[in-house]
């Protein structure tokens, strides 16, 4: 039964600019999840993906994202804020599913070389999650003035994140366990 | 509501819907098939309580 899967929580890599460094945000994410009982996760970098840009949503859809986000029992998200916003192509690479989403939690990484964390970024993306069907959790990780929390190697710098990344991830396991159940079990009346 | 049951591929077993959403038609067959009242198509969400894949049908 569901109870005896692990959970399926990956974690997208939301940005192709090279020298990016949220590679190492999302790398550490993925550590400590991978260190949690019951869970499995990967790290999904959107750079990876063999998306065309001559199209836009479903009909761009890769089998292979497509399946792993079916197979998702909830997201993590690691978004550099670009601009005030997130990145044009991870909204590309989201848009691409939909029934994959549906009423499964996402939390946000937000990453910045500014003091803020990609605070903004992360305001402008709810919406776009709610529209996807994902439930957005309360918790963020915000990241800011990263090159400071990250050496070049992606060695963390500032212990506090641990502590930190713990708690964000505490409340998006438990609305995977949820949802899940409620996927799974509760029906639309 | 009370549609023919989704059946999972993998394993058998009836699937659970959860979800509908409303989904904006796109093509003009879908503008043809489109709900007036609602102003779109029901996209339905079902996933199986023995594998957790979903499947999803619109109406």
């Amino acid at each position: 039964m569901s109870e005896d899967r692990p959970l399926s929580i990956p974690v997208i890599l939301g940005t192709t600019r090279k020298g990016r460094m949220s590679a190492h945000a999302a790398r550490f994410v993925a550590g400590e999840l991978a260190r949690r009982p019951g869970v499995v996760t990967e790290l999904i970098d959107i750079a990876a993906l063999p998306l065309p840009v001559d199209d836009a949503g479903e009909g761009v859809k890769d089998p292979g994202f497509s399946e792993k986000m079916n197979h998702a029992d909830g997201l993590v998200i690691v978004s550099p804020e670009y601009n005030h916003s997130f990145p044009g192509l991870l909204k590309h690479v989201l848009d691409s599913c939909l029934k994959e989403y549906i009423h499964k939690p996402a939390g946000i990484v937000g990453v910045s070389a500014g003091p803020f964390g990609g605070a903004r970024g992360i305001q402008n993306f709810l919406p776009v999650l709610r529209e996807l069907g994902l439930v957005a959790i309360f918790w963020d990780v915000n990241f800011g003035t990263v090159s400071k929390v990250f050496d070049e190697n992606g060695k963390l710098l500032d212990q506090a994140y641990v502590r930190r990344v713990g708690k964000f991830l505490d409340e998006l396991i438990w609305m995977a366990k949820t949802l899940r159940h409620g996927r799974e079990h509760i029906a639309l009346e | 509501m009370a549609r023919e049951k989704m059946i999972c591929q993998e394993c058998n077993m009836e699937l659970n819907h959860h979800a509908e959403k409303l989904i904006y038609p796109s093509t003009p067959q879908e503008v043809r098939r489109m709900d007036p009242t609602l102003g779109g198509l029901i996209e339905e969400t079902h996933t199986c309580p023995g594998c957790g894949k979903g499947e999803a049908r619109r109406l």
